[in-house]
């Protein structure tokens, strides 16, 4: 038997089972050996680009940056950009259909700007050649002569571990197209797609008007695939073990796992992996939920709150949070104790949003801190009786009408503060803010200005 | 045949119409442009009142404009068609070869190219794209002085005074507005609002300098080359004497 | 906005839509819109424009059309939803 024998399959390889741990096997990284020893190396007729993009439709993956828009309707809409003809002129020349001038190119969001978010550092810190495999997967089912890997915020130690990680492959000889890895700023809105976009092509890593979308006209005018770092994972293990091993685990209608950062009153917190569709309440209790706990903030900053324990019972997927008023966007739960005030907690994040809005648009930039100050008037000062009346009318004025999700996003997490706790809201109205709104956050607020 | 004084200076006129019509539409269409240019600039510094809507300044800028070009192509046509001057039609859109004072002509059929630039990329705005847009339409700031030049220069009216004053009107009109748009327009770069004042301070004394020394001083015509033809033959007209 | 009758059955061949949207991040609020389409944008508290949702009815076309030439930033934009 030679080597070549060995490495092509004759059929799909057993991927993981049900219930063993797919994206993040232990505590110390995996060398490149170490994963090819563990996951099995990815042959080639397991790249073809037809098979390929199907199996990730029929696995029904979702992106896991927060958007959960089906994956493999993303690729394949890529991939059909880079063979449509072009009418449009590329800098230098070069229109041959096909070519490597016209190539797409392929960009992994491993931004992370979310604060309360860790996944993605984490699966980069453990698993880089699982995100690093998904990328030459994808930029082979579309065409990609170019690929990037946006990571790090400027943290030298992953960067250095990263490009070592990259290294690996290039000695190995295991890419087609080289991954560029690229440090991202440190804005809320930086990992935002146009925004990463935007910085990629040499301007301001601020969102932009959307037509044109970028699997039309993205980084350097050509089509461009932009996905999670933990999506690419996921696509890494579905090239190699098909569509119908990845729905093994989770549910029909949310299959796979995913990664969660639990984070707030809990005695073990940080990331995990869980098959989608667990009960919030099972996912709390892993991470050791040790208190009475009266709300949990799903989906990130600009997120919603559940109450709990009503909550304990929802599914952890997109689908059964988004039939609960909630999303599960890259994975965020934050554990607020009954000892800490909503409205406060709530009140600090809409002030960071407010401070970490592009300034491009008219009523993000005005309304925002509006939105921010009159909460903050609840939670803190001395509310009028038609504080909440006007909370809610600013919140009601900046949605939809920014060329992001910000306002949105922010508008939804004060919106929920405002039903979720209803009473605390009363109560301040009545009597001023409570002596829980006085003590230490629970969810942290980075502090951003002078590096 | 006319002959009249003006400040020591005689000046042999002819007294066709065309010639009339030219002096008239041109200065028709200066006092036009000037005027659009000046609702432009409003427009620019967001100039409103509660009786008086923005979209009220950009429409008298736009049908002033079109009615500037239009009393202009009189102007051309006019011209054209005076048998007196041989100026022919290429003359008012090529600069500088006329025979007839080449470099004020020049200077007019310059406005008249910057015309009808703003004017087309205008009226093709929403299919042109911001920026390109924006690129041409500063030309308006070489447009209207040019066009002032020109009228000063050609027009054999320089030295009368109300053409004077009207001239001054506009000019008046315009620098202060352009003055306003100035300090509105970087109001963190000092150094470039300053360096655009004294532009325009410098533009202004160096016109005037040469309209003392040019226009409003004896044997400008000859000095602009206004070369004496006379006239076709069988014409029923009077004669032109150039001027001592 | 031609709107013609198909003679021979007398059926109308069906219109296609036309929303009006603005790019919030050319949007500098200089008002042209608000005051030429009262109708159908009005202003929020800091002068931006809000913008009813629904197509444009076809008796406003030609006035959302000169707002959409009038907008000095050229952020006010006319699409076509196909029926």
């Amino acid at each position: 038997m030679t080597a070549r024998d060995w490495a092509v399959p004759t059929g799909r390889p057993a991927g993981p089972a049900p219930g063993e741990l797919r994206l993040i096997v232990r505590d110390q990284p995996l060398s490149l050996a170490e994963h090819l020893d563990h996951y099995g190396p990815l042959s080639a007729d397991q790249l073809e680009s037809d098979a390929l993009i199907a199996a990730i439709e029929r696995s029904g993956l979702t992106g896991r940056g927060g958007g959960a828009f089906p994956a493999g309707r993303k690729i394949r809409a890529a991939a059909e950009a880079t063979t449509r003809p072009h009418h449009i002129r590329f800098a230098g020349g070069g229109a041959a259909k096909g070519s490597a001038a016209n190539g797409s190119v392929v960009v992994a969001n491993g931004s992370e700007s979310e604060p309360a978010s860790s996944k993605d550092r984490v699966l980069l810190s453990h698993a880089p050649h699982l995100v690093l495999d998904g990328i030459a997967v994808c930029a082979r089912a579309v065409g990609a002569s170019r690929a990037y890997l946006c990571a790090g915020h400027g943290d030298a130690s992953i960067s250095r571990f990263l490009t070592g990680a990259i290294a690996e492959r290039d000695r190995a000889r295991l890419d087609n197209v080289p991954v560029e890895l690229i440090a991202t700023a440190t804005g809320y809105l930086s990992g935002q797609e146009n925004a990463l976009i935007s910085a990629l092509n040499g301007n301001a890593p601020l969102p932009t008007f959307v037509p044109p979308r970028p699997a039309e006209r993205g980084v350097h005018r050509r089509p461009t695939l932009v996905l999670n770092v933990e999506t690419l994972a996921h696509i890494a293990l579905i090239a190699r073990f098909g569509g119908d091993w990845f729905r093994t685990t989770g549910t029909p209608a949310a299959p796979g796992s995913t990664l969660v950062t639990v984070t707030g009153a809990v005695d073990r917190p940080g990331v995990r992996e869980i098959p989608l569709g667990t009960a919030l309440g099972e996912v709390l209790q892993r991470s050791g939920l040790n208190q009475p706990a009266q709300a949990v903030l799903t989906g990130g900053y600009f997120g919603t709150w559940l109450p709990l324990p009503a909550a304990l019972a929802v599914p952890v997927s997109d689908e059964d949070m988004r039939a609960a008023g909630a999303a599960l966007g890259p994975g965020v739960l934050g554990v607020l104790p009954e000892g800490a005030c909503g409205l406060a907690e709530t009140a600090r994040i809409a002030s960071f949003l407010a401070a970490e809005s592009a300034g491009q648009c008219g009523p993000c930039r005005n309304g925002l801190p509006a939105l921010a100050e009159a909460l903050n008037w609840i939670a803190f000062g001395r509310p009028g009786p038609d504080a909440v009346g006007l909370v809610k009318q600013l919140a009601d004025l900046v949605t939809g009408r920014g060329a992001c999700h910000l306002p949105d996003g922010a508008a939804g997490l004060v919106r929920s503060a405002l039903t979720v706790f209803a009473a605390d809201v009363q109560a301040h109205l009545t009597a001023g803010p409570c002596a829980r709104a006085a003590g230490p956050a629970i969810l942290q607020i980075p502090v951003r200005g002078a590096q | 045949m006319t002959v009249s004084g003006h400040a020591g200076a005689i000046v042999v006129t002819s007294s066709t119409p065309l010639w009339y019509a030219t002096r008239a539409t041109g200065l028709v269409a200066l006092v036009l442009l000037t005027a659009s240019m000046a609702f432009g600039l409003l427009s620019s510094v967001g100039f409103q009142r509660p009786e008086w809507p923005r979209f009220v300044t950009l429409g008298l800028h736009r049908n002033l404009a079109l009615l500037a070009l239009g009393f202009t192509a009189v102007h051309v046509l006019t011209t054209v068609l005076d048998s007196f001057v041989s100026i022919p039609l290429q003359d008012a859109f090529i600069p500088f070869i006329s025979s007839y004072r080449p470099i004020w002509v020049g200077l007019g059929a310059i406005a008249l190219d910057l015309m009808l630039a703003l004017i087309i990329t205008s009226l093709l705005r929403t299919r042109m794209g911001l920026r390109s847009w924006r690129l041409v339409h500063w030309t308006a700031y070489l447009c209207w002085p040019v066009a002032v030049l020109h009228g000063l220069g050609t027009g054999t009216d320089t030295p009368v005074r109300w053409v004077l004053v009207l001239t001054a009107c506009c000019v008046l009109a315009i620098t202060v507005l352009t003055l306003w748009r100035l300090a509105l327009a970087w109001p963190d770069r000092p150094v470039a609002s300053t360096a655009g004042v004294v532009l325009i301070v410098v533009t202004l004394i160096a016109s005037g300098a040469w309209l003392r020394a040019g226009p409003l001083s004896p044997h400008w015509s000859a000095r602009s080359g206004t070369r004496s033809t006379p006239p076709p033959a069988g014409a029923a007209r009077p004669g032109h004497r150039a001027s001592p | 906005m031609s709107q013609h009758d198909d003679g021979e059955t007398g059926r109308q061949p069906p219109l296609p839509r036309l929303l009006l949207k603005v790019n919030p991040i050319a949007c500098d609020a200089r008002g042209l819109c608000i005051e030429l389409l009262p109708e159908l944008i009005s202003a929020d508290p800091w002068g931006y424009p809000i913008i009813r949702s629904g197509p444009v009815p076809l008796h406003l076309q030609p006035l959302a059309r000169r707002a959409v030439a009038a907008c000095p930033t050229l952020a006010l934009m006319l699409t076509s939803q196909p029926p």
